[in-house]
């Protein structure tokens, strides 16, 4: 009776500062899903470009890519997940893979698209936030490399409130 | 009291002939008709003619759309900067394109600059290299440019804007217009239009 009872404080207090340990330094309230990112010039699509019924102008053997040595542009869509209780905003994006990564809307205005640069993508308190085409997107200018479908690029975002999240996102 | 009296069978009668009447109008004027629907884009109407145009080609050679009769064109208005809206549409028309199968072989998308001063014949090239080709992408003199977008309707405005590294972004039209094989301009795809809505709206146009 008595060493199990000092066996289970034993466990209670060890588990205790293991819980509290990472949460004394820091709740990650913010978490990032389905990263994933497209080349300027590229399909972007989950589909294979393989066999093509009709093929008009594509070269043999042509994988996609555009070779334009890099200085392109590109886009990166992720959803955030905010689990704390108060609001959040993505705020900068930075990766190696371009010289520059911005955060960016689309408006849809009569039909007609604007792209415009935010300082802010809002994460709502206990909701998410879907960057995808036509919506919101970090946008790489100045690509280092072309981006190749199946690269995974890592890019580190910063919350206003929550800290740093490094994300992969997989090149389609 | 009884259902069923005289004046009532008159009511049901006259109903029943009026309906007829409505159907057998609309049957005459059925294209119209018919066609609201039956297209999953847009239709444009009265049918007119899609405006003629001649413009340079990403391999160099002259394009004009009038020698695309006998094949449904898509026609969309965008630029090679752009990261977002303009690859998602070209990479849905592409994959329309797939699923046409043989029907494909009638089925032509076609890429016009609203970025001239970037957009060369030659970046052009490598652009619809990164897709796999299957479009044909154009570009010309500016005012060349303008006057096509002025006939299809399409705005696009260059905007130097604060906040970006970017030397300046263009906003523009995303719809995409849809020549049918005599040449006339019938449907608009708004933006994100579902591939299998793109599919089904060219079939009609093909046949």
């Amino acid at each position: 009776m008595r060493r199990t009872s000092r066996l289970v404080t034993l466990s209670a207090a060890v588990c205790g500062v293991l819980a509290a340990g990472p949460g004394m330094a820091h709740a990650q309230t913010i978490t990032a899903s389905n990263a994933w990112a497209r080349h300027a010039a590229a399909m972007g699509s989950m589909e294979k470009s393989g066999s093509m019924g009709n093929k008009m102008d594509t070269m043999a053997g042509d994988k996609g890519g555009m070779s334009m040595g890099g200085g392109g542009t590109g886009a990166v869509y992720v959803t955030l997940s905010n689990t704390g209780s108060q609001p959040d905003a993505l705020v900068s994006a930075a990766t190696d893979a371009a010289r520059t990564a911005e955060l960016h809307e689309v408006l849809k205005e009569g039909g007609v698209m604007k792209m415009r640069p935010v300082k802010s993508i809002p994460v709502p308190a206990g909701g998410n936030v879907e960057l995808k085409p036509g919506g919101y997107h970090i946008m790489l200018l100045d690509l280092k490399h072309d981006l190749k479908a199946g690269e995974k690029i890592p890019v580190t975002l910063k919350f206003e409130h929550g800290g740093e999240v490094r994300i992969e996102a997989a090149v389609r | 009291m009884r259902g069923f009296t005289v004046f009532g069978a008159l009511r049901i009668a006259t109903i029943g002939l009026l309906l007829a009447a409505a159907l057998v109008a609309a049957m005459a004027t059925q294209r119209s008709w018919m066609e609201a629907a039956q297209f999953k884009g847009a239709i444009l109407t009265p049918v007119k003619p899609a405006a003629d145009f001649t413009l340079t080609a990403q391999d160099g050679t002259e394009f004009r759309l009038s020698q695309e009769r006998g094949k449904v064109v898509a026609l969309w208005f965008g630029y090679t900067f752009c990261p977002d809206v303009c690859p998602m549409t070209l990479s849905e028309l592409l994959q329309a394109w797939r699923r046409l199968d043989k029907s494909g072989q009638r089925f032509r998308i076609v890429f016009v600059t609203v970025d001239p001063e970037r957009d060369t014949p030659a970046r052009l090239r490598e652009y619809a290299k990164g897709f796999g080709g299957g479009f044909t992408a154009l570009t010309g003199p500016a005012d060349q440019l303008a006057r096509v977008r002025k006939a299809y309707g399409v705005v696009a405005e260059k905007h130097v804007v604060a906040g970006t590294s970017a030397a300046y972004l263009m906003d523009h039209s995303a719809f995409v217009y849809l020549v049918d094989p005599s040449g006339q301009l019938r449907v608009m795809f708004p933006f994100g239009m579902t591939i299998d809505d793109m599919v089904h709206d060219i079939k009609l146009l093909l046949q």
